[in-house]
């Protein structure tokens, strides 16, 4: 095991420890620890067999390491969250609107 | 006779609400007049009230076609026949009111959109009508199905019917190309009709027609 993936290791178990704490501290919901746990976990058993998916990448017939296929795949799936973020704001806003039209109508000015 | 409604939505419109409401009241005394105050931070509420017409407040600025739909669901309640949308900063002419809702009245059409191009003459920027309004108009018809002359025109009219259609969901600008593709979409008859355009700053950016994409994009998600 190459030293980078032990410190990334280390890192991905700081993170655990801290959803474990923000769990019992109730900042997180079940759902939201559930999907960081499964997130990190993930993370680790990607560095743990990088070698592994190394080799999966050549057989896929991908000329990039397996690294470099994880960030691409990390990039774009930030993109995505983004988006999905996006997409609930704006449906957000949209409910705020609903909520401010019932006001203004409900509360007609005449002079 | 037929209720008609004029709906203008105000954002910091102090300067020009006013002569607005006066100029739309010349034009015909009857029609009732619904200013939407988008949350202003000068005295445009104030201006409307004292002007004696309908103010309805939003407590949060959401936007012009937010402020638009307020007043067009307001008109629906308040049983219009027909509404009108109507700009607050002095850009649009209320005596071409008359023009845009007669095809409606005479029963010839459903929704009709005020054009800049069609024979009347408004002087509208260069870079404003031989690119930006150009290039709005080829994505209006490819991506919306929309074959209008004028494709970012907020001068329009429309039936309580054709209103009941139209459920908008674009708050900010986008909601004009909405407009339009909801009207096409339900098979509305649809026309358009002269009006004249008094220009007074160059409104609408190249970069703010890319944000109406945008909004318009994020749009087809969240149904």
């Amino acid at each position: 095991m190459f030293i980078q993936q032990v410190i990334g290791l280390i890192i991905i178990v700081c993170f655990i420890f801290r959803l474990f704490w923000q769990k019992r501290q109730n900042h997180i919901n079940a759902a939201e620890f559930s999907f960081w746990l499964v997130f990190w976990v993930i993370a680790a058993l990607a560095i743990i067999f990088l070698r592994q998916i190394d080799g999966l990448v050549r057989y896929l017939g991908f000329t990039a390491s397996g690294i470099n296929v994880l960030l691409y795949l990390g990039v774009a799936l930030l993109f995505y969250f983004i988006f999905r973020l996006r997409i609930r704001l704006a449906k957000v806003e949209g409910e705020i609107t609903k909520v401010v039209r019932e006001i203004a109508i409900n509360n007609k000015n005449y002079k | 006779m037929a209720k008609i409604s004029i709906i203008i939505p105000a954002y910091n419109e102090s300067a020009s609400l006013r002569q607005v409401i006066k100029s739309i009241a010349d034009a015909d005394a009857s029609w009732q007049i619904v200013a939407v105050d988008d949350c202003s931070t000068d005295n445009t509420a104030k201006l409307a009230r004292e002007a004696g017409v309908v103010v309805l407040s939003h407590v949060i600025n959401r936007g012009q076609g937010a402020a638009l739909k307020t007043g067009t669901d307001y008109a629906i309640i308040s049983e219009a026949e027909i509404i009108v949308h109507f700009d607050a900063d002095g850009q649009f002419v209320a005596s071409e009111i008359k023009d845009i809702i007669a095809p409606i009245i005479a029963g010839r059409a459903d929704i009709v959109f005020g054009s800049r191009f069609l024979s009347k003459k408004s002087n509208v920027p260069w870079f404003k009508k031989r690119i930006i309004l150009r290039l709005a108009r080829l994505v209006n018809r490819i991506f919306l199905s929309v074959n209008l002359s004028d494709p970012q025109s907020g001068f329009r009219a429309f039936s309580r019917a054709a209103a009941e259609k139209l459920n908008w969901r674009q708050d900010r600008m986008a909601h004009c190309s909405e407009i339009m593709h909801l009207a096409f979409k339900n098979k509305l008859r649809a026309q358009e009709a002269p009006v004249t355009i008094i220009y007074r700053d160059f409104g609408q950016k190249f970069l703010g027609g890319v944000k109406i994409l945008e909004e318009f994009f994020l749009g087809l998600f969240t149904k």
